[in-house]
């Protein structure tokens, strides 16, 4: 008799191997054993043509992040920090090497996969919070649920919602809140799809000390109830202090 | 100097940028449009004042119906005038089982007394110029005559009794005048032979033209002379007093052709504001860095007009290039309308385009453009600092006043211009405040619709707007086509239709007296039935109760028309078929005397006239009175003859009459017009079928010549889509970055894309076809007088094409948004 743990692994191993084939139209179920590997790079490199030839924003860098971990990316400005958050979340493709997210390969994956994925396992937090402006709290937080066809979007974007204290603040559009609630818009939105990464790029670089530090509590919080892997990157040596690791990037190499 | 080079500098680098596409090719249109019109009426008119004595053919000419008595022949002679004679009249030429109805011009010696004419024998290779007329035994004829009757040069032609041997193809008349007469073919003989036609008899409907030249003291002496002698079925047209005028159907055609094109300018001005207003929002980051640079607030403001006023004049110069060609297919089109000979194109109408351009684009983009002048230093540390908006009145106000000017000028009625603005303001008022209710409506019911409609429709309904403006402009447009193309079509369609079976399809006038048995019994032989004649003389109203009826009538009403006209009078004992009597009685046997009256209902009501007043007529140069005893109403479309005034028997027995009747004859038995035509050679034979067909072609001609300035507003239409989508294009691909970020994949958006044009589009065609078929109605109900039914082929194509249309375009416009990496897009925010 195989045990439940064995059971479910088999699982996942079936419908990965369905997703190989039909990327777009299966489900990829976000089971994933604690110490397993969730994202991998090897040799991720990112150059971009100009007039002088190329420039090599990123080069040869090897990561291992597993499932739970808390990563913060430092270093200073132009090193690299936001290139290798953009491209291990499928934001952008690199010049070189390869990237695999939950054992998938993330370079052979088209736009569209890539979406998919981003939608299932991943959620983003930015330092300018990008809310869709037309749309109110509650529609922005619902998005990522609507495009996964999720008919429970409303009750789960109310109740996130209501966990970071905007209960009254549900159908306000951006322009109407200020940055500190805005950012807990976008922590909700983040949180609503129970990611298993998320990915946090200065999430308090536009607001002031006092609510940047509530901002982080929230998301510490949200993501040790969530479990989710938390990718952070920060200028801040305090807020990078209290992840489990740091790593150090300059002129697009890790130190 | 520096501060021109840097406006070139800036001016190239946005061009490049491509941030002026939409303003350059909107002003374009405007310009094209505007040149080609301006330059059509110019030449026009330019033909009309400059060579107006060629278009008279003389420098003076009397119209008349009969002839012009000899003591003013002599006068003429005593003052050493030139003369010449020309009669028109229509009839139906028979060859080959061929019949055609034309338009027949017989010219005495001396015709054309001024300008020329012109002939070819094959080709237009070898044109001759002539300054006389067909010799004596000799025809010319249109080219169209020779196609429709089977004929060659050097056959010979019958007019009447008369056979005429075709020498050469008349290629230019100089007084071919715009209305039905000129526009049927034309044949021109040799006034000498006309006698043996046999075709003018007494009572015939002939068009008499005297024509005079000299020099201008006695042409003058002259038209003192003999005007007050004038009766008043007879009319002088003299160059130095009266200028000739183009045909009613040519004057129309412009006046909608210069609203068609007020129509480009407004739609090509709104896509101008709103690419002026995306210009200045994307220079407002670059216009703070100027500031702090040390430029003064004016010295701003010159840098942008001077920018744009290089940017107009390069655009304008093309754009009246091109203009210059549309004008060329614009006469292209209504060549057969038109002098065949017009002036040549003057600078004049080219500089009205050019500054109109120029008119245009500082209407429309000066407010937008005026913010850039109130752009802090400041905003270059704080970027949402953005400069106050500038005062709507001034904005709005601005476009107004110019729009006025453009309408004033083209319809040259100050009643009509404020007819126009107001209707035309109250008309996008309404449908502007709907569409906004109904967007705000809809905005709030779309949360239960399905993901790519609701995204599509969250779009639409964002910037309410701005999709008003869009919908507007294409509805608008749209609404122009329907009706240009529906009357058009139902005009035609309708008239057939209406026309019952073994309705009479043939009118035969110029039935003389002693035909009259002949002809009847011709008829009869052809069981031809119920056919019933009515006497005809010519003859003018000219006092009621002793009063001139210029006195009593009111202008552009029925009765003004009709008194400036012959009228067809008639006699009759027993009241015309399908008449009614409204009021008073039809005379009997018993009570019947001359001098007694029916008039018609509705002319009776425009003249002002009851029962019992006294008419008082012209025939010729004798006058008699009569007595209104009754009123009638009249069905006009029954194809009888119909008659505003019918005597009594006995009151106009002392003139001359001919006949009129109409009948059906079965296309079978078309061959016995041949016969007919043969045996009475004098009457004119009308067949409705021929008459409907001249009328297609010139309807069609005019339409579309109007139709090719719409295309232009569709154009312009589509102006206005492209500078509302560049308008939010940044805001678009930030959003499908974001949404793409958050997991939607490239195909939802793109689906999202084309339902919100499609949308867009539905709506706008959904609005076009309500208006117009709102517009039919009426026009149909009250005004043409047809049978209104639902046009639904036309419901479906345009909701198809117009749906479909702008949803392609449209999505097409917007295929950068989901091209990026959303990276890549978030890094340049």
């Amino acid at each position: 008799m195989l045990s439940p743990k064995t059971t479910i692994d088999l699982a996942v191993r079936v419908v990965e191997n369905i997703a190989k084939y039909n990327v777009n139209k299966i489900f990829i179920m976000p089971i994933i054993e604690t110490d397993q590997v969730i994202i991998e790079t090897r040799n991720l490199g990112k150059s971009v043509p100009t007039a002088n030839g190329l420039l090599h924003i990123l080069s040869s860098v090897d990561l291992t992040i597993h499932r739970g971990d808390s990563l913060a990316i430092v270093g200073a400005s132009g090193s690299g920090k936001s290139t290798l958050l953009s491209l291990m979340a499928g934001l952008d493709t690199p010049s070189v090497g390869s990237i695999q997210i939950n054992g998938k390969e993330l370079t052979a994956m088209n736009e569209d996969g890539r979406a998919l994925l981003r939608n299932q396992l991943i959620g983003f937090v930015f330092q300018s919070f990008q809310l869709l402006p037309g749309l109110t709290a509650m529609e922005n937080v619902m998005l990522p649920l609507e495009l996964a066809n999720d008919k429970q979007a409303e009750h789960k974007a109310e109740r996130l919602l209501n966990r970071v204290g905007l209960a009254e603040r549900l159908q306000h559009t951006p322009r109407q809140l200020s940055g500190g609630e805005q950012q807990r818009v976008a922590l909700a939105r983040a949180f609503v799809t129970e990611p298993a990464i998320l990915f946090a790029d200065e999430p308090t670089g536009n607001l002031d000390s006092r609510t940047g530090a509530q901002i982080i509590e929230l998301l510490f919080q949200l993501n040790a109830e969530k479990q989710t892997t938390l990718i952070l990157v920060t200028h801040d040596n305090e807020l990078a202090g209290r992840c489990q690791r740091t790593i150090k990037l300059d002129a697009g190499k890790l130190i | 100097m520096n501060q021109l080079a840097l406006a070139f500098r800036l001016l190239r680098r946005d061009a490049r940028s491509g941030e002026l596409t939409i303003l350059i090719l909107a002003l374009s249109i405007a310009v094209i449009s505007t040149t080609a019109i301006s330059l059509f009426a110019e030449r026009l008119q330019k033909t009309m004042n400059l060579q107006g004595a060629e278009f008279l053919a003389a420098d003076l000419v009397i119209t008349s119906s009969s002839h012009i008595p000899q003591p003013w022949l002599d006068q003429a002679e005593q003052l050493s005038l030139k003369r010449a004679k020309t009669a028109e009249f229509s009839t139906v030429l028979i060859e080959n089982d061929e019949m055609l109805l034309a338009g027949v011009k017989a010219v005495s010696k001396h015709y054309p007394l001024r300008g020329h004419l012109k002939t070819i024998e094959q080709d237009y290779l070898t044109e001759t110029v002539h300054q006389q007329g067909p010799k004596v035994g000799n025809v010319w004829v249109e080219k169209r005559i020779l196609s429709a009757l089977k004929l060659a040069i050097g056959d010979l032609l019958n007019i009447g009794e008369k056979p005429l041997r075709i020498s050469r193809i008349i290629s230019y008349e100089p007084d071919k005048r715009g209305d039905l007469y000129s526009l049927s073919p034309r044949v021109m003989m040799n006034g000498y032979d006309l006698h043996a036609t046999q075709v003018i008899q007494p009572g015939s409907h002939v068009h008499y033209f005297f024509q005079f030249s000299g020099a201008q003291a006695d042409i003058v002496e002259f038209n003192h002379w003999v005007k007050p002698q004038l009766n008043p079925s007879q009319r002088l047209m003299d160059i130095h007093e009266d200028r000739p005028e183009l045909g009613t159907a040519i004057k129309r055609a412009e006046r909608y052709l210069g609203l068609a094109s007020i129509v480009v300018i407004i739609i090509a001005g709104v896509a101008i504001a709103m690419a002026a207003r995306r210009y200045t929002e994307r220079h407002f980051n670059a216009t703070a860095i100027l500031r702090c640079l040390g430029l003064k607030q004016k010295q701003v403001l010159n840098l942008y007009i001077t920018q744009f006023i290089i940017l107009g004049c390069l655009t304008n110069i093309i754009a009246c290039a091109l203009g210059w060609l549309g004008q060329l297919y614009l006469f292209h089109l209504l060549r057969d309308l038109l002098p065949a000979e017009v002036a040549e194109p003057g600078l004049f109408a080219v500089f009205f385009g050019f500054f109109t351009g120029l008119a245009v684009l500082f209407g429309f983009a000066l407010p937008p453009l005026l913010r850039l002048k109130n752009v802090s230093p400041l905003r270059a540390l704080r970027h949402d600092l953005d400069p106050m908006p500038i005062s709507s009145w001034l904005v709005y106000g601005l476009a107004l006043l110019l729009v006025s000017i453009f309408v004033w000028r083209y319809t040259d009625d100050l009643k009509m211009t404020v007819g126009i603005l107001g209707g035309g303001f109250a008309i996008t008022a309404l449908l502007g405040g709907l569409l906004y209710l109904g967007l705000h409506i809809w905005r709030r019911k779309q949360l239960r619709l399905p993901l790519h409609l609701r995204f599509a429709s969250q779009n639409l309904t964002r910037s309410p707007s701005r999709s008003i403006s869009q919908i507007l402009g294409f509805s608008l447009t749209l609404v122009a086509m329907i009706i240009s193309f529906t009357v058009r079509t139902d005009l035609l369609a309708d008239w057939q239709k209406q026309l019952p079976d073994n309705a009479p399809n043939h009118f035969v006038m110029n039935i003389f007296p002693d035909q009259k048995n002949a002809f009847e019994n011709s008829l009869k032989n052809q069981e031809i039935k119920e056919a019933r004649f009515y006497p005809v003389i010519r003859g003018r109203l000219v006092r009621i109760n002793d009063t001139p009826v210029q006195q009593i009538v009111s202008k552009e009403s029925q009765g003004e028309r009709a008194i400036h006209r012959d009228l067809s009078l008639t006699w009759s004992e027993a009241p015309p078929d399908d008449n009614k009597i409204v009021a008073g009685q039809w005379w009997t046997a018993e009570n019947v005397q001359p001098g007694q009256v029916s008039i018609e209902e509705k002319l009776a009501k425009s003249l002002k006239v009851d029962l019992n007043d006294r008419l008082t007529f012209t025939v010729g140069s004798r006058q008699f009175d009569a007595v209104i005893n009754s009123i009638r109403k009249v069905r006009w479309d029954t194809m009888k003859p119909n008659f505003y005034m019918v005597f009594s028997p006995g009151t106009l027995d002392q003139y001359a009459s001919t006949h009129i009747t109409s009948f059906f004859l079965p296309d079978a038995q078309k061959a016995y017009l041949n016969q007919l035509a043969k045996t009475f050679p004098g009457i004119t034979i009308l067949e409705v079928d021929l008459m409907l067909k001249q009328f297609k072609s010139i309807l069609g001609q005019i339409t579309a010549a109007i139709e090719y300035l719409l295309y232009f507003a569709l154009l312009a239409g589509f102006t206005v889509l492209f500078a509302a989508i560049y308008s939010t294009l940044d805001q678009r691909i930030y959003e499908g970055a974001l949404k793409r970020t958050l997991g939607a994949g490239k195909r939802l958006l793109q689906a999202v894309h084309l339902w919100e044009f499609a949308l867009l589009g539905f709506i706008a065609s959904l609005l076009a076809v309500i208006i117009s078929e709102t517009i039919l109605f009426v026009l149909y109900h009250f005004v043409l007088h047809l049978d209104y039914a639902p046009h639904l082929a036309v419901w479906l194509i345009v909701l198809c094409t117009g749906t479909g249309a702008v949803a392609l375009i449209g999505s097409w416009g917007v295929r950068n948004v989901v091209k990026h990496s959303p990276m890549r897009i978030f890094r340049e925010l």
